[in-house]
């Protein structure tokens, strides 16, 4: 006997078979943004003759003559110590600020709670240089130029309103219940906070974060104004090596890979701690 | 464990009074029900016993002790709230564990306490289980234990059991007194549910638009309600109310309504001056349960009706009846009702049981005369 055949498959369900082009897409876009990243660390590792030369080589004997200029002679890494320092301090101030103060902006009901929250908005919507010149008249007043603690401090003014913006929206999302509930049980509010809130909302810090820190360590202009020697970050360094006649395209790209690196070791180092956040709850007793 | 004292409670939402001159003695070890439509306020008087809220005025008192503007871990008080509360980034034994983790006990201890807990509420399955991986019941088994694992002096539940279906509602409600007289926990339990205040409560606060209307047992509230809405909302089907105006007829006291006369007992028309009533409009209220059916009027079943619809329940049915533009809803045992005409438009001649007649002021709302049933019983209540 002959036995019917029912096609099972949803009428609305994707065919499998279709699905190549997908892709197709993903590795085309994953080509034009690798491909130019991928050439420039390749001539960072390229000896001068070979990096200028008129015809691009795919393959070559690797050299670390541009990461031995950059590093023994031009010093380098005091400049990469220096973002480092200066993108993980206000990373951290600004996150730990910016939580408190829309963790308030979130629960509490105060005058002039709403217009807060717009003027927060609103310091985002001006463009950072309509203010360089007055940062500059007060950081020479306070003394502050070319200090690592002038920059830890304009990044992290810079970065709480994004900071703030970000996570009210998160802490609105957890019900107010749960601290609720802790206090009941005879914790403290703070404690509560640190307990049930935090560790909810570690997902959304970790985002925010990395955001911030991307923020913080690339940026530029400020970082080319206020600093002259002492204080110099990585993107106004890398700069001086990308203008003028004559570039030497293996510095530049050994430069790229010393800016670069460090972030993308950051992101997918947390990265991963995200997505665990996100999937199986933080904190685990 | 601790008796709670609340003095005229107020609290305020900028104009708008949410609670209103709440006074209310619980005793201790007593399980006393929170019982209001939706928006009365019962929540907000039972954040303001756990201390989330603070009040505009008024004052608490947990165990003689006044706890009016104390911080909720001050008080010692077990809470479930309306949506459990529970943390969704914890183990259910995470959760339960937690208000004794705060209190730093040692480890074995918690274990020991709640897998004791997990047992009484049977949820010891679940312990390893994050709490979105949980059906309501289990949920509300979750929080309640979490509320029972420590000892706290006073147990608040807001309608924990709102989200549970019908069924499971039933078994909840004989589990759950059984195991508040267990512990013995005084309980202040919130619902709009009057079938659970009703089977569960040692005492009643019946609540409407943040004032309190009555605070009695289940019986005194169900016999003899202090207003026209305590006495339509608790009891189901919901008692009739109808408006009429007390008369002399033939030298006897009766109350007329619209379409006819129901006949009063002498002795309650007596004690409750209700001759002085005479000419003045009342609102005539009986509980569908007091009125008997029959097919054809005859001295008693004067009043003549129609059947505007038939509502079989299993055990017993409702009839309601239409005579001219009233409306009344009569309830009996299928078997009594059994020859009856169960189609629509029939008619069919109703007796209202004297005995269990109210009046109540169409003004204020007010009850003028509790039914004589229960003057005479009053003695047990
Ligand atoms: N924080 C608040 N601000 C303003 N009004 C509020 C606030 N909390 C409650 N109310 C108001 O107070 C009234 C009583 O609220 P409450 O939550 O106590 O009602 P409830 O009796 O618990 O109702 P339900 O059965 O729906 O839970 C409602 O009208 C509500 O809108
Ligand atoms: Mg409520």
């Amino acid at each position: 006997m002959k036995q019917p055949t029912y096609n099972m498959e949803s009428p609305a369900a994707p065919l499998v078979q279709r699905n190549w082009w997908v892709y197709l897409v993903l590795i085309l876009v994953c080509l034009v943004n690798f491909v130019p990243y991928l050439w420039v660390v390749m001539t960072g590792f390229m000896d001068g003759a070979s990096a200028s030369s008129a015809t691009p080589a795919w393959f070559f004997t690797p050299s670390l003559e541009a990461f031995h200029y950059l590093i023994v002679e031009k010093g380098i890494m005091k400049n990469f110590f220096n973002s480092v320092i200066v993108s993980l301090a206000s990373t951290f101030f600004s996150v730990t600020i910016g939580m408190f103060c829309a963790y308030a902006l979130a629960r509490y009901d105060f005058t002039g709670r709403d217009d807060v929250s717009f003027w927060v908005l609103t310091n985002r919507m001006m463009p950072p240089v309509a203010v360089l010149i007055p940062i500059f008249v007060t950081f020479q007043t306070a003394g502050l130029l070319d200090t690592l603690a002038g920059l830890v401090l304009l990044y992290t003014a810079m970065q709480l309103p994004f900071v703030v913006w970000m996570l009210t929206g998160y802490f609105r999302d957890i019900p107010r219940r749960y601290e609720e509930s802790a206090m009941v049980d005879g914790d403290t509010w703070f404690a509560a906070f640190r307990k049930v809130t935090l560790p909810l909302m570690m997902p959304s810090i970790t985002a925010t974060s990395i955001f911030v820190m991307i923020l913080s360590w690339n940026e530029f202009a400020f970082a080319t104004f206020l600093t002259s020697t002492q204080a110099k970050t990585m993107p106004p360094a890398i700069m001086a090596y990308s203008i003028g006649a004559d570039i030497r395209w293996n510095v530049l790209g050994a430069a790229v890979v010393l800016i670069t690196a460090p972030l993308i070791l950051f992101v997918l180092l947390l990265q991963r701690q995200l997505i665990s956040g996100l999937s199986q709850g933080v904190v685990r007793k | 464990m601790a008796d709670i004292e609340i003095h005229s409670l107020m609290k305020q939402f900028g104009a708008f009074k949410a609670v209103d001159d709440v006074n209310i003695t619980v005793n201790d070890g007593e399980f006393v029900f929170l019982l209001g439509p939706s928006g009365c306020g019962k929540t907000t008087t039972l954040r303001m016993i756990a201390g989330l809220e603070m009040p505009s005025s008024g004052r608490i008192a947990i165990g003689g002790r006044n706890v009016t503007f104390l911080r909720p871990r001050y008080r010692n008080v077990g809470m479930v709230f309306q949506d459990y509360g529970l943390y969704r980034h914890l183990t259910v034994f995470g959760n339960i564990a937690y208000p004794l983790e705060v209190r730093r006990l040692g480890r074995a201890e918690i274990v020991q306490k709640v897998e004791a807990v997990a047992r009484t509420m049977q949820i010891t399955e679940v312990l390893q289980r994050k709490p979105d991986q949980l059906s309501a019941g289990q949920l509300q088994r979750v929080a309640i234990a979490r509320m029972l694992v420590r000892d706290a002096d006073v147990f608040l539940m807001d309608e924990p059991m709102s989200h549970l279906d019908a069924q499971l509602r039933g078994q909840m409600r004989a589990e759950l007194r059984h195991i508040q007289k267990t512990v013995g926990v005084t309980t202040i339990f919130v619902t709009h549910d009057q079938l659970e205040a009703m089977t569960m409560a040692d005492r009643i606060i019946v609540m409407k638009d943040g004032e309190m209307l009555q605070f009695a047992t289940p019986r005194e509230i169900f016999e003899r309600p202090a207003t026209e809405f305590v006495a339509t909302f608790v009891g189901e089907p919901q008692m009739n109310i109808l408006d009429a105006r007390i008369a002399r007829l033939e030298g006897k006291i009766v109350a007329m309504t619209e379409h006819f006369a129901v006949p009063l007992d002498a002795d309650w028309v007596a004690r409750n001056r209700v001759a002085d009533l005479v000419d003045q409009p009342v609102r005539l209220g009986i509980r569908p349960e007091h009125i008997a059916i029959r097919e054809m009027p005859d001295a008693d079943h004067r009043i003549v009706a129609e059947l505007y619809s038939f509502e079989p329940t299993g055990a017993e049915n409702l009839y309601v009846l239409q005579c001219g533009s009233v409306m009344v809803t009569t309830r009996s045992s299928t078997t009594e009702t059994a020859h009856l005409s169960k189609d629509e438009g029939s008619a069919l001649a109703a007796r209202f049981d004297p005995n269990w007649i109210y009046l109540f002021d169409p003004a204020t709302g007010r009850t003028i005369a509790q039914a004589a049933g229960s003057d005479v019983s009053r003695e047990d209540i």
